[in-house]
Parts: structure tokens; sequence; C-alpha cells
């Protein structure tokens, strides 16, 4: 053996010395070998033994390793194959909210038309028969609008396209009003709605917050079938609490979540008067998560419901005379000569439809109408007449100013020209921008009638 | 921060995000403004350098950060320089990466006593956390690092073995600093200075294709050493066989022990046998006790082979032409070539045979006392990455 040549030589003239050498080399190699042998097995961090590990490691478990890693990859190859399908998903559902809210604005500008020439019919001197129809026509447009507007809500609050525009102002502001309104439609169902005022004043976006008080009314006259309804509020240390009450049939544990989702509703209501989608709680959902404003529902069965947002109240409570007056100017403008009579009225909007039912409308109030496409179309008809009122689309076509620029271009030439810009874009921001002007804001589908109050304020006030 | 100039950053992409330089200016501002000149633009990321021990390190640390402006380096001292015209001595070798096609990160080892996994792994994941950010290219297949050891520190083992644990199936190569066969101090290059007893990881994330390979000359003989006796600290052998290490040694070469030098242990290495491989562990020096210092860690009980060196030219050409056939012709190779290869090549003067073979191949480098592959720490080879280039369409 290769080992023991180097003392091969000495072995011919072996005494004794040489094999005790010998036999000693023999022992420690022996020795040596037990011990290294011996210390294999163990963990040691001893130098060569983290090396032969690394040698080790390459051999056995690496390939072990490899083998999990490609486990692994697998593993990861599923989780990317969910996420992509969950992208998917995610991706169908954004075009789906873009595409309703794309689909509720188009429907909105149609159906505009068709209000305003309803009711400029309305006017018209027609045969009873006839005038229950246009009625009718009416009502339906006025339904098919409410059902539009709830979708357009909740693809709006879906796409993230709503922002709260918050402010302070007089819960009473709110609530006087839509008890108001919904006294009539409660006393129309044979119910009796209680309400009780409040001083309080908050902090909140008035429109998104009367949307929510609205739809938890709504609710109520819907599944009461006798009894009375409550609308007020309680001062709580955080805020203010917007009760709305009924002593309806309840709502049982287990729906209280559900109802609150899109497309669902606790028991069906017990007619078929009311329309809708069963969306009002999913828009009250959204809002509340919105605003920031908690939503409370307690229910007993058969006692009835307790709905209630809760508003954080206003920093100072400083100015609420400003408001009152503006109110007192609005009722008073139906007290004076009507001033729409011969009044000078322009109209700018790009769809030949609106124009067309804005000539009906305005033409129906005694408005001297001036619509058109553009301001040169209109200052050629117009024949050097100043405007007492503007009435002008935000969104005028893709490539043109928005309604905002051209009023103030406008009001340039006309100093102090009373403006209302009328858009069906639901931003806040367009509101703001139209406030920051110094103008008017009406949305789409227009109110007759909210547009009439409009103008008699504007044309009254020098 | 040095002008941009257009001219240096086409380059740079014609040269796959690497470019290469060298100065022999024994001057450091000067050696530093002249590689500063050859490498910088735009888009410079990173440089990678090996020096000569024999440059005033502390006045060189100072000129590279003067001249690269803030741009990261690391480095090590060398036993030798790869330069892109073949082998050097004296000199400064330098590489510049393109961030737009290597994400690098490195990280300072300066406790290699305690470095365990429960250090390793946040250090490895942090570097490859920051070089996912750069959201240059996957990390899985992407990424290799290069670990730069102090070369006489004796820890290189047990860190290696430890950061290969942590690193898993990243690839890892690197070599230990040299300090031109003087054995008294190797020094890396980290955070703007240099260090001793610390090392050096540098990860690579890119979107070149590449190759860790390593490739030794040398094959076994029939002669096989018992090691009986272990100064493991010192990484001594004190006994082979149950007699002194140098008198055994001697008689398996054939020569007296007084006349044993680094040039006898490069022909006539030993090895252990492990999993089918013989992996070569290099004699550093004959102590006057009769014991053999070695440049790797030692064990009393581990057998040792007597090796045989083939033609190392030949050697070199097949692993050059191996490394070509798998990965094209490559954008540029780093190579770590053990000093005693070298001290082999000049002693059959067959350096500039050497020189011209890795010139062609696009190697810089240097020379190590050790190399690092896959955690292991090795002796005589010549390991590396070779890079490839960009496929065509991702320009």
């Amino acid at each position: 053996m290769a080992l023991f040549q180097l003392s091969a030589d000495s072995n011919e003239t072996a005494d004794n010395a040489a094999l005790r050498e010998e036999n000693r080399r023999l022992r420690k190699v022996c020795q040596a070998l037990m011990e290294r042998v011996e210390s294999g097995g163990s963990p040691n961090s001893a130098p060569y033994a983290a090396f032969e590990r690394s040698v080790l490691l390459a051999e056995q478990v690496r390939e072990r390793t490899d083998a999990l890693h490609r486990t692994l990859d697998e593993l990861s190859q599923v989780n990317a194959r969910l996420l992509s399908a969950n992208a998917e998903a995610e991706a169908a559902n954004l075009s789906k909210t873009k595409f309703l809210a794309a689909v509720s604005h188009d429907l909105l500008q149609p159906l505009n038309a068709a209000r305003l020439f309803a009711s400029a019919l309305e006017t018209h001197a027609l045969p009873e028969a006839s005038q229950a129809l246009v009625g009718h026509i009416g009502r339906s447009l006025k339904d098919v609008e409410g059902l539009l507007g709830t979708l357009v809500d909740i693809s709006r609050l879906d796409a993230g396209v709503l922002h709260a525009d918050k402010a302070p102002f007089a819960v009473s502001t709110l609530l006087d009003a839509l008890a108001e309104e919904y006294q009539q439609v409660a006393a129309v169902r044979g119910l009796n709605l209680r309400y009780v005022p409040s001083s309080a004043q908050v902090e909140s976006d008035l429109a998104l917050l009367a949307r929510v008080v609205r739809n938890f009314l709504s609710n109520a006259v819907r599944y009461t079938e006798q009894g009375h309804l409550l609308l007020g509020c309680r001062r709580r240390p955080q805020g203010l609490e917007i009760i709305v009450g009924d002593t309806g049939p309840g709502i049982p544990e287990p729906q209280r979540k559900a109802i609150f989702l899109e497309f669902r509703r606790a028991s069906q209501p017990h007619n078929n008067h009311s329309r809708g989608l069963g969306l009002g709680l999913a828009i009250v959902d959204r809002i509340s998560t919105m605003l920031d404003h908690p939503i409370t529902l307690t229910s007993t069965l058969g006692r009835g419901s307790l709905f209630s947002i809760l508003v954080p109240y206003a920093p100072s409570i400083t100015g609420s005379g400003g408001d009152k007056k503006a109110s007192a100017v609005a009722r008073s403008a139906w007290e004076y000569d009507d001033p729409l009579q011969g009044c000078v009225v322009w109209v700018i909007d790009d769809d030949p439809a609106i124009i067309e039912g804005m000539q009906a409308l305005l033409g129906s109030w005694g408005c001297r109408v001036r619509a058109a496409a553009t301001v040169s179309a209109l200052e050629a008809v117009s024949d050097g007449e100043r405007p007492a009122v503007l009435l002008v689309d935000y969104h005028l076509g893709e490539h043109r100013e928005n309604g905002i620029d051209l009023a103030t271009r406008l009001r340039r030439r006309y100093p102090g020209l009373a403006t209302v810009v009328i858009t069906a874009n639901h931003e806040a921001a367009v509101k703001r921008a139209t406030r920051e002007a110094g103008m008017h804001c009406l949305l789409k589908p227009l109110k007759p009638l909210r547009l009439r109050m409009l103008l008699g304020t504007l044309l009254d006030s020098p | 921060m040095q002008p941009w100039k257009s001219g240096a950053v086409m380059a740079s992409l014609k040269h796959n995000g690497l470019l290469t330089a060298a100065s022999k200016q024994p001057e450091p501002v000067k050696a530093a403004r002249e590689l500063a000149q050859a490498l910088c633009h735009e888009h410079l990321g990173f440089v990678l350098f090996f020096c000569s021990a024999e440059y005033p390190l502390p006045a060189l640390a100072d000129a590279l950060n003067e001249a690269f402006g803030g741009v990261p380096m690391s480095g090590c001292t060398t036993a030798g320089e790869i330069t892109p015209q073949g082998y050097d001595r004296g000199s400064i070798v330098a590489i510049g990466f393109d961030r737009r096609v290597f994400a690098i990160e490195t990280a300072l080892i300066d406790d290699l006593e305690h470095f365990d996994l429960a250090c390793a792994q946040p250090l490895v994941d942090a570097l490859l956390e920051r070089c996912r950010q750069q959201n240059l290219a996957p990390i899985n297949e992407h990424s290799f690092a290069l670990t730069l050891l102090d070369g006489l520190s004796s820890r290189e083992e047990q860190v290696l073995a430890t950061l290969d644990a942590a690193l898993g199936r990243i690839p890892s190569f690197g070599g230990s600093a040299g300090d031109d066969n003087h054995l008294a101090r190797t020094h890396v290059y980290a955070n703007g200075r240099f260090y001793t007893r610390a090392a050096v990881v540098v990860m690579l994330n890119t979107r070149l294709p590449f190759e860790v390979f390593s490739s030794h000359h040398l094959v076994p003989l029939a002669h096989k050493l018992v090691v009986t006796d272990v100064d493991r600290e010192q990484r001594r052998v004190l006994e082979l066989n149950g007699l002194p290490a140098s008198d055994v040694y001697a008689a398996l070469v054939g020569c007296r022990v007084d006349q044993l030098t680094p040039n006898i242990f490069a022909q006539h290495p030993l090895a252990v046998h492990l999993g089918g491989q013989h992996y070569i562990r290099s004699i550093q020096r004959v102590n006057s006790d009769g014991s053999l210092s070695f440049y790797c860690a030692v064990e009393t009980g581990i057998v040792l082979t007597a090796m045989r060196p083939t033609p190392l030219l030949n050697d070199l050409n097949a692993m050059l032409l191996s490394v070509r056939e798998r990965l094209g012709s490559a954008a540029a190779i780093i190579g770590c070539d053990c000093f005693l290869r070298r001290m082999a090549l000049e002693s059959l003067q067959q350096i500039d045979q050497a020189s011209a073979l890795l010139r062609q191949a696009r190697v810089v480098g240097f020379n190590t006392y050790g190399e690092q592959h896959h955690g292991m720490h090795v002796n005589q080879t010549f390991t590396g990455v070779a890079f490839g280039t960009l496929p065509a369409v991702s320009r």
C-alpha cells in the first residue's frame, strides 16, 4: 500500500526499534482516523468540518433544496395564476363600474330632454284625458330618473370619482326640508311622520348626508304598514346622531348585515308601488364609509327599526343667518310679480335636443330664450340684447372649453351676468369650481321646479 | 460627479453594461483618476476593483472615493492582477457596472468570528430586497453573490458555509484577498475604506446571462497521507503518517525540507477526496517546527491525496472554450485565479501565452490566496463568473 512506501527500505534491516517506531506510527494513524470517523456524525463547528459540510451539501442537501425550490416554484406559479385571475376579476368589476357610469351618464342626457318636454307639455291647454296621460309620462320619467340616479350614485361611489365636499351647516336646513317632503309622502300612505327639529351645527357633505337620510326615510315609508315614523336627532359626545325610526316589521338579526349589500332587501314590501333596486342601503353604507360617519341599526322584530348616522359637530357655531336669508329670498320669489316674464335667458348647450327642450320650457315660463351651441351662434341671433341669465352646459364636447371657462369669458363682456352651470358631472370638484367662480350649479337631470326657483332668485336680486 | 460623456454611455451598452480598465500608476491619485476617466459615465452604478497590496491603501481609498464621487465600490488586495491585457503586478484593475444592466448591493462582514446564520440570513435578505427594489430582473436565476475575504483570516470555511446556507439557491463565488506573497496583511475594501479580518459580500442581480464556474488542472496520484496531528486554529499540519509533516511531504516530493518553496507546493499539491471530487488543500509555507501551514482548514484524520498537475495552458484553454460553448462569446469574465497557478505558469515561462488566452476571453480579476465556490473554500483553482451578452431585443 502506497501509504507506507516511505518506510519500506528500513524494513529489510528491521531491528526492534524500527518495528516499534513503525508500530507507533500505525497506532497514530489509526487513532487519527478513528478520531476523524467518530467526529464525522457530530455537529462540529471546526473549520474543516464546515468545509466538509459544504461539500456534502453540494452532494445531498442541495438536491433536496432543489426539490423544495421546485415545489415552491410550482406554488408560486399557482399563486401567480390566482393573482392574475383575481386581477382579471377586479378589472372586469372596474370596467363594469366604468361602463355603468358611462351608460348612466349617457342615459341622463335624453332623459333630461324628455323631462323638459313633458314639463313644457303640461303647461299647454290639453284635453283632460291627455292631461292625465302627460301626468303619467311625467311620473314615469321621474321614476326612471330616480332609478337611474341610484345607479349613477352607486357606480360613482364604486368608481371612486365621488368626493365628499364637507362644510359646516345647520342640520335644520337639511332636516326641515326632508321632514316636510316625507310628511306628505307618509300622509299619502296613511302614516304619521313625527319630526323633532334640532338647532345643532354639523360638518358634512350636505348632498351626501341628505342622500343617506332620504334613503332611511324612503325605507321607513316603504316597509311600515301602519303606525308612525320618527325623524330626529340625539346629541352624543362624538357628534349628532340623526335618527329615523319606524314601527315596521323589524329586521331579523341574520339579515342586518346583508341588507347593506347591493340588490338585497329585507322581506318584500307590502305593496308594489315603490320601485327600487335594493341599492338604497348599499349606497348608505358606501357614503357612510366615505364620510366616515358611522351607521347604527337597532331593530326589534314586530316592533320596528331605528337607523341612525353619527355626524360630527361643526367646529364653531357661527353664522347660520346667511342660510336663513337665502331661503327667505327664495320663498319670497314666488310672491312678487313673476320676474321671469320677458327676461332674456341665454342657453348654451351642444345637444340640440336639450336646446329645443329648454326653449320649450323657458318659453312656457315667459322667458325670451336665445339658445345655441356656441357663443358666436348665440350672439348672431340675439341682436345685441343683454342677457339677464346664462344657462350653460358644463361639458361642451371633447375639444371645447368647459362651461365655467366659457361663462367666465362671457362675463368679461357682460359683467355680473348671472350664470347657472348645468352638469351631469356629480363630482364635488365641479360644484366647488362653480361656486368659486361665483356661479350657480344645477345637476342633471335638471328639475324644472328647481331651475325655476333659481331663476326667480337670480332675476329678483339686483 | 464625472461629467456626462455620451461616448462613454454608448460604449457601456456596446459592452453590455460592463467596462473594464487598469492602471499601472503607482501614485494613488493618478491611478484613481485614470480608472475614473475610463469607467465613469452617467449610468455607472458600481465599481469592483482589485489592487496590488503595494499601494499605500489609505491614500488609495481616499483617491478612489474622490475620483468616483460616491459611486459604490468594493474590492480587495491581490497576489497579482489580471488586467484587460493579461497578468500584471503592482497595478489596479477595475470593472464598471452599468445600473441599467446590473442591480448591485454590498454588505461588509467585519466580525468574522461571530458570523452565524442569525447574522447571515438578515444580511442576505436585505441585499436581495435592495436588489429587488431596483426592479431590474427577477432575483431567481438572475442573481449571484461575489465574496471577497481577508485571505489570512483563517475563518473562510465557517463564514462561507454560513453564507451559503443563507444564500440558498443563489450561486456564489469569490476569492481570498492576497498581498503579493508577503503573507502579512490582506485587505478587502467596502464603504470607502480598506478592512482586515473582514469580508465583503457583493450581490449582483443582472439582465445579462451568466455562469459561475470553477476549474483546476490537477489529477490524483496513488499516494495517500494521513494527517495525524494539527493546529486547527493556525491551519497547521504538524504530523503526517505520525511523522513531522514537512519531512513526510519533502520525502513525497523527493527533495530536502529546506528546498520546499511555493513553486514546489504548486507543482506537488495535496487534495482531499470527498463525494467523488478532489479538493486541493494548498500548502502555504514550511514552519521552523517542521509543520506545514495551509491556505485552508485542516483536521486530524483527514486523508490527503498527492496530486499531479496536467498542462495548465491546456486546462485554461479548455475551460475558456467550454464556457464559450455554453454562454457564447463572453462580454466579460471575472476570475479568481489561485496565485499558485500563476506561479506555476511563471516557472514554466508560459505567463505570456496565458495572458493572451485571458485577454482574448476578456478575463479580468486577480490572483488569490484561495477561491470560493458555492460555499466551499478551495485552492489552486480558477473560479469565476462569465457574463454573456444582452439579448438583442431588450436593448
